[in-house]
């Protein structure tokens, strides 16, 4: 059974082809705006869902202008329903840029097949996305130490800290992270308390790779 | 010497373009946008800031022509120097497009809408990446359903051992571009219309072992 995951502004026409076209759908969850326009199109998919007797889910995004927040909120949902779901579909045409960037984003990092539905002509295109974790492309340790400097951001830790912290040694830890600041994943920054000292911070939406 | 480009995406309001161009160096400015764009009053006065930017018309109601060409521009700015890729401007395909191009070719993205939020590309990591060698050549080789007794021969001439082979037949499986079937007994192997997609982005012929 498939799960499909929209975006939805405020014309219906941008998740319907979708709905139609999913093969052995079970449930839809879609996302939209707070906007009137947008309440109203939700009101029009529920009610072509009710029509084919599939459930429907329209999540109101309150804050649907926050990229990262956006990306967090749908990817959650996402991994809620992986746990139980066999197969997930994303359609990312409708609502705002960002929401629709964000839908993206998690589509990406998760490996979901996504489409996109042409304005004029309503067809689906799919895009080019693979059915793997873009988070795959970093080593397990490397994920390991982005994951911990992620979940401890607050914290400055040092090379040598961080190598302690992680119980591995300091030659080993200046390997990965000079991989990981290459990828752009890491970056040092000088310590606010001790000028001499650098730390080690993930850079912006990392949590959106490993957390 | 090494230069830094930035590309940026660009509808009718040049107002969407300069937050990235005061917060993101760069040396050259490429500007991807509709044919109306460059008629635009905003465009003409983004021109009037950055004469030596250079346009790329696209499409930008069309991702697939939108995704071509700033892929291009991409992969010719890498040539001299480090990419950074600015997605705010434009209408939103062609946002979506910058955006997949980034990561499938490991260049920065930003999304500059007022404040600028980077998005978590890995620089560097290519889409290619993701394959292995005997995954490639499976790719390559494969056009049309073929069986797998006549493809896993043809791998293994590129030097592949046959266990090898069929482990990444069934890694591409999973990665949703091949499909196995059954006819008259046989197995069969064809591409997925994913793998169409991912062929045309993969744009370089995979290594031998």
């Amino acid at each position: 059974m498939t799960v499909l995951f929209g975006t939805l502004g405020w014309r219906p026409q941008s998740l319907i082809p979708s709905i139609r076209s999913t093969e052995g759908l079970e449930r839809v969850v879609f996302y939209h705006s707070e906007h009137a326009k947008s309440r109203d199109a939700r009101g029009k998919v529920m009610e072509f869902c009710r029509s084919l007797g599939v459930a429907a889910n329209g999540v109101e995004l309150s804050d649907a202008f926050d990229l990262i927040q956006c990306a967090f909120r749908i990817r959650e949902d996402v991994r809620k329903e992986r746990i139980s779901t066999a197969d997930i579909r994303f359609n990312i045409a409708g609502g705002t840029r960002l929401m629709s960037s964000a839908a993206l984003l998690v589509c990406i990092l998760e490996g979901i097949p996504a489409t996109y539905v042409h304005d004029d002509t309503y067809r689906e295109i799919p895009l080019p996305l693979l059915r793997i974790r873009y988070g795959e492309a970093l080593t397990a340790k490397q994920r390991e130490v982005l994951a911990f400097l992620v979940k401890n951001r607050e914290k400055h830790f040092s090379e040598t800290g961080l190598a302690r912290a992680l119980g591995v040694h300091k030659a080993t830890m200046n390997h990965h992270l000079r991989r990981l600041e290459a990828a752009g994943a890491v970056e040092r920054a000088k310590d606010p308390a001790d000028a001499r000292r650098l730390i080690l911070k993930p850079t912006a939406g990392m949590e959106l790779l490993v957390g | 010497m090494s230069e830094r480009t930035l590309i940026a995406t660009m509808g009718f309001d040049e107002r969407h373009v300069l937050p990235a161009l005061r917060l993101l160096p760069y040396d050259r400015l490429v500007l991807i946008a509709g044919r109306d764009t460059f008629r635009s009053p905003g465009f003409r006065r983004l021109r009037s800031l950055e004469p030596d930017l250079q346009s790329v018309r696209v499409d930008p109601f069309h991702f697939s022509d939108c995704l071509e060409s700033i892929r291009e521009s991409v992969r010719l700015a890498l040539r001299n120097g480090p990419v950074r890729i600015s997605a705010t401007g434009g209408t939103k395909i062609m946002t979506m497009a910058a955006v997949l191009v980034a990561f499938q070719e490991g260049v920065d993205a930003w999304y500059c809408d007022p404040n600028p939020v980077r998005l978590p590309v890995l620089r560097g990591v290519r889409l290619a990446a993701a394959f292995s060698g005997a995954e490639g050549s499976v790719i390559r080789l494969l056009r049309r359903a073929m069986p797998i007794e006549l493809l896993v021969p043809a791998v293994i001439e590129y030097g592949f051992a046959r266990r090898t082979v069929l482990a990444s037949i069934h890694s591409l499986a999973g990665k949703g571009l091949v499909e196995i079937a059954t006819r008259d007994g046989r197995a069969l192997l064809r591409p997925s219309p994913r793998l169409a997609l991912i062929r045309a982005h993969l744009g370089e012929e995979p290594e031998k072992a």
